[in-house]
């Protein structure tokens, strides 16, 4: 159990003090050297492969990996692992889109697009739609982290008070401080300081990763094999080191429900991996090196990154069920969020006793704080550009903005969308959103990659073609999911306990699944097709031999000014 | 293919940046590019999908097979999973090499070329300006022969 003495406090915020002074050192200087649109949205393009690389694998390591995974592991053994696993292959396909992309966008996905759909509007607006709805349901699963993890790191968890404030107002307040700060960063210094910011967390994270992974490994004997033992003897549970411990379980005599059990797994699966190369912020990310090659570079290293970083969640999850231990992990949180952070503590005290655990505790946590901070910065810039780029821009100023114009409505678009995030996770605070995460990811999959993949690829596809599959899939997944078992009619076979968002009693659950993926993003690609072969409209085949050239050969394609 | 092979002569778009890319989709190379390109992708996206999904699928349904130990409490579904991680370092590595050695090269030769064909097409417009500046264009040119 983590004693949340004064001085473990004192550090914590010390600590996230100085990441604050920090990063807002760097919004300024941005602030001062921002004046293009190119420079507010793409960074001015002058980002290295290796510094864009950094930033991309700190927009994608959401306090959701770093503490959910080591958490899922610490509770349910092997089956965290598969999350590590999805997050990272998905790279690839970010990395077989990304050249294709650079060359052809300037901004947005929706600039890619609008090479097959030039007379429509209507497609950027869509694109804007998406971009912001699956942007804001990731950023409100990770605002509500945010609230949790702080009122826990601050030990006010239950009916506590610090500095005068009870836990639930403290909660509140976090999430209000994490949207200003995120809000002033986007606004003030767009893709630069967001930038910036992702850097500097995603070197904070990965070492502190790294040192945690050296001390579990250390304690024994730095022999996986060990580890593994304890963690499994620890568990208590003869199958803590297989696969089945979550996800996919095996339902005795009852096949339908094993079957479903094991789809939903699948389902699961591949809205992981086809999600990344469609999430906003990922994409938008895409823009801001100089030419293709080195954003084929940018993916590479995080690639690289992301995979050191999600094999270290290995060391982190089973570290902690081995040392930790699960009672003391689930009493402190349910759900295991806290897992790392015990476990930090749990490592420092070994080393320095108590000083020893409230210091790596009070880093661990600073750094957890800055992982949420980034990564919804990252949410909020990617969806202020689209709102400003696609639909203010080009739809309603019909493509023809002033620079500073749209410019400036990104930097409105980005204080009412965080502003709104900022509501939506005060009210949402004490529910259970993490499968917000997951379907972020398949919406992602089911609206933008068909979109994406079918105007890079598919030369009859239409603009009515874009429309069908960006709304169909948009539209598809969150009907699932709202039918699913996560919103409605999930109850805990043994103990009774309500499993789903709404309280118990309320049941409109039609659809088995618990991610829609298996089933949207098909239909997704399905809506994309047919809109495409059933709509009277011709496909404008200049515009698929302009984005094949372009996109090929980087003929043409956005440079640094 | 055939029937945007053949040269349009257009005025340049903004969007290709003044390139006139009807030329570009009918060159030779560009089509070897392209179809270096969607071979090379097709190929790499059903081997790591293939991959992934025949780990995910015996994850679900091949639990016994996956619990087998291999080395001390290392069981097969762990190398499995690690092997994950091996993959997809080792399919980045070799898009990206192939990228580097048989289609980079390529851009830049059709890149270098449509370059110059736009200085050449610009010179002529220039060329042309210069001319009509001499001949006015309310007074054809030579008229005085009629």
């Amino acid at each position: 159990m983590i004693s949340a003495t004064g001085d473990g406090r004192t550090l914590t915020i010390a600590l996230f003090v100085v990441f604050i002074v920090i990063t807002l050192g760097v919004t300024f200087w941005a602030r001062a050297n921002t004046r293009s649109a190119d420079d507010f949205y793409a960074g001015g393009r002058m980002f290295s492969g290796a510094q864009n690389g950094v930033a991309l694998a700190g927009d994608y390591m959401s306090a959701a990996s770093f503490l959910g995974i080591a958490g899922l592991i610490a509770l349910s053994g092997y089956d965290g692992f598969l999350y590590s696993i999805g997050f990272l292959v998905a790279w690839l396909l970010s990395l077989l889109l990304v050249e294709m992309m650079r060359n052809a966008g300037r901004f947005t996905m929706a600039d890619v697009l609008s090479y097959r759909a030039r007379s429509r509007p209507k497609v950027r607006t869509a694109a804007a739609v998406s971009t912001v709805t699956v942007s804001v349901f990731y950023l409100l699963a990770q605002m509500v982290g945010a609230g949790a993890l702080v009122s826990m790191l601050l030990g006010i968890h239950s009916g506590g008070t610090f500095l005068g404030v009870s836990g639930e107002a403290a909660e509140v307040l976090t999430i209000a401080g994490v949207g200003v700060m995120m809000i002033f960063y986007v606004m003030f210094g767009g893709m630069k300081a967001t930038t910036w910011v992702q850097i500097i967390k995603a070197v904070l994270l990965i070492s502190s990763t790294v040192v945690l992974t050296a001390l579990v490994l250390g304690r024994f004997g730095f022999n996986l094999s060990t580890m593994l033992g304890a963690a499994a003897d620890a568990s208590g549970s003869s199958g803590f080191l297989q696969p089945g411990g979550r996800y996919g379980q095996d339902v005795r005599g009852d096949t339908v429900r094993t079957v479903l059990n094991k789809l939903d797994l699948i389902s699961l699966a591949l809205a992981l991996v086809l999600g990344t190369a469609g999430l906003p912020h990922i994409v938008g990310r895409f823009f801001t090196v100089p030419d293709a090659r080195a954003a084929r570079r940018s993916v590479n290293w995080a690639i690289g990154l992301v995979g050191v970083f999600y094999l270290m969640t290995l060391a982190l999850g089973f570290g902690a069920a081995a040392l930790v231990g699960e009672k003391a992990i689930s009493e402190q949180d349910p759900a295991g969020n806290t897992a790392a952070l015990q476990l930090a503590h749990e490592l420092g005290s070994h080393l320095g006793g108590r000083l020893g655990g409230d210091l790596l505790l009070a880093f661990i946590g600073a750094v957890a704080f800055a992982t949420i901070l980034a990564v919804v910065s990252g949410l909020v810039l990617a969806s202020s550009t689209s709102l400003a780029h696609d639909y203010f821009g080009h739809v309603l100023m019909l493509g023809r903005p002033r620079e500073s114009q749209e410019v400036a409505v990104a930097r409105v678009a980005a204080f009412l969308i965080g502003t709104l995030a900022i509501m939506l996770a005060v009210v949402a605070r004490n529910l259970n959103v993490a499968f917000l995460v997951g379907l972020a990811f398949a919406m992602a999959a089911s609206a933008n990659l068909p979109a994406i993949v079918l105007s890079l690829f598919w030369k009859r596809f239409t603009a009515t073609g874009a429309l069908a599959g960006i709304y169909g899939g948009l539209a598809g997944s969150l009907l699932l999911v709202l039918l699913s078992p996560v919103v409605s009619g999930k109850v805990d076979p043994e103990t009774g306990r309500n499993l789903s968002l709404l309280p118990k009693g309320v049941d409109f659950q039609l659809f088995p699944l618990e991610n829609p993926g298996l089933v949207s993003i098909p239909f997704g690609f399905l809506c994309a097709i047919a809109g495409s072969l059933l709509s009277r409209e011709k496909a404008e085949p200049q515009g698929y031999d302009e984005l094949s050239v372009r996109s090929l050969t980087g003929l043409g394609a956005h440079r640094p000014a | 293919m055939a029937g945007y092979s053949a040269p349009r002569p257009r005025r340049g778009s903004e969007r290709v940046g003044g390139y006139d890319c009807s030329i570009i989709v009918g060159d030779r190379r560009f089509r070897l590019l392209r179809s270096r390109f969607r071979r090379l992708i097709s190929v790499l996206f059903v081997l790591f999908l293939g991959w992934y999904l025949l780990y995910i699928g015996l994850s679900a349904f091949a639990r016994g097979f996956m619990a087998q130990p291999v080395v001390g409490n290392v069981n097969v579904a762990l190398v499995f999973g690690m092997s994950q991680f091996a993959s997809t370092f080792l399919l980045a590595w070799c898009y990206s090499r192939y990228a580097r050695r048989r289609l980079d090269p390529l851009a830049a030769q059709i890149c270098e070329e449509a370059e110059r064909r736009r200085e050449a097409y610009t010179r002529m417009m220039a060329e042309r300006g210069r001319m009509d500046d001499w001949f006015p264009a309310d007074e054809p040119a030579g008229g005085g022969q009629a």
